[in-house]
């Protein structure tokens, strides 16, 4: 018991310490990410899952806050299965495939997700609680998928990417 | 007719010749698994190219200069790169799936216009690519397949 408290003692202490944008991702937590979500990328059909899991996820967020289905209109979210919807799933796997394997880099890390916080500023309605859905979403469905899911590691990483990303949002 | 079926045989392997056929697709998307690699080694990828992309083309840095296209190794430039091979990614992994290789192509030509690219720089982008993929793969890799592909996915993003 006393083990436990010096250790959790411990890691808030080391998340306190990292500097205002840093988070508390350390080394092995990015190691960790990195090579568990490979697992999931090393086949050459990885596309048809990347596309499924990506739609699972907007699905299930579109389910959880029925406001965000206006936003995914131009990309034809009416017809999940068709080829607007799942080119827009793919290109947001591969967002966060940049993300993690930029995990090691975190100068260029910083530029990619600041571009994408551009990208979601200019699209009225886009929420910061739709991102903390999505990082909600986001563990269950991956611990469903992946036989090794570190899930500390994984949500110290993602609140991180997933602040920074919605960062330029008003509410 | 003999010669009739040597003949037929000749327009047919003309015609799969010129485009990216079924069989082609999927060899380049099999071996582009294997050459876009991740982690560290990707970044090295994007940077091989687009370090041979500006040798041959030293003015398209210009259009860069946003994302400090000065500096292959800046942040910003470095994030950008993978963005551009993220885009080239979801093409090749889509080139089995019509429907949405279509909505892609047609995203990516939206994000291109009105940007006046030249032609000759999409050609450089296949060069350095051309160049450097072999050196990722080694032996196993078909430039012909390649060729066929990327112009597809290139005439997509052009628009014509």
């Amino acid at each position: 018991m006393l083990r436990l408290f010096v250790f959790l003692c411990l890691a808030v202490t080391c998340c306190f310490a990292a500097e205002g944008h840093q988070f508390c991702c350390s080394a092995e937590d990015r190691h960790i990410v990195e090579e568990q979500w490979e697992h999931l990328w090393g086949d050459t059909e990885s596309s048809k899952i990347k596309i499924q899991f990506g739609r699972i996820i907007l699905l299930k967020l579109a389910e959880a806050h029925p406001d965000v289905k206006p936003l995914f209109a131009n990309v034809d979210i009416e017809h999940p299965e068709g080829g607007k919807f799942s080119a827009h799933t793919f290109r947001i796997l591969n967002a966060l495939d940049l993300a993690i394997n930029l995990l090691d880099d975190p100068e260029s890390l910083d530029e990619a997700l600041n571009h994408l916080a551009d990208q979601h500023k200019v699209r009225a309605g886009v929420k910061k609680v739709h991102f903390q859905k999505i990082g909600e979403i986001l563990h269950e469905s991956l611990a469903h998928v992946l036989n090794e899911y570190n899930s500390l590691s994984w949500k110290s990483c993602f609140k991180g990417i997933l602040g920074k990303i919605a960062s330029k949002l008003h509410d | 007719m003999k010669i009739l079926i040597v003949l037929f045989a000749c327009v047919v392997a003309f015609a799969f010749a010129d485009d990216c056929g079924d069989l082609e697709r999927l060899k380049v998307k099999s071996q582009w698994r294997r050459a876009y690699s991740h982690g560290h080694d990707r970044e090295d990828f994007a940077q091989a190219i687009w370090r041979a992309i500006f040798a041959q083309a030293p003015d398209a840095r210009q259009l860069f200069t946003r994302v400090h296209g000065d500096d292959t190794k800046n942040p910003a430039f470095i994030a950008h790169a993978l963005r551009v091979l993220g885009g080239l990614d979801i093409t090749i992994n889509l080139l089995d799936q019509d429907e949405a290789l279509k909505a892609e192509l047609a995203h990516l030509e939206r994000q291109h216009k009105g940007r006046s690219i030249p032609d000759s720089y999409f050609e450089a982008f296949k060069t350095a690519l051309l160049h450097v993929l072999p050196a990722q793969l080694g032996r196993c890799w078909d430039r012909e397949a390649w060729s066929h592909c990327f112009d597809l996915i290139a005439h997509g993003i052009e628009g014509h």
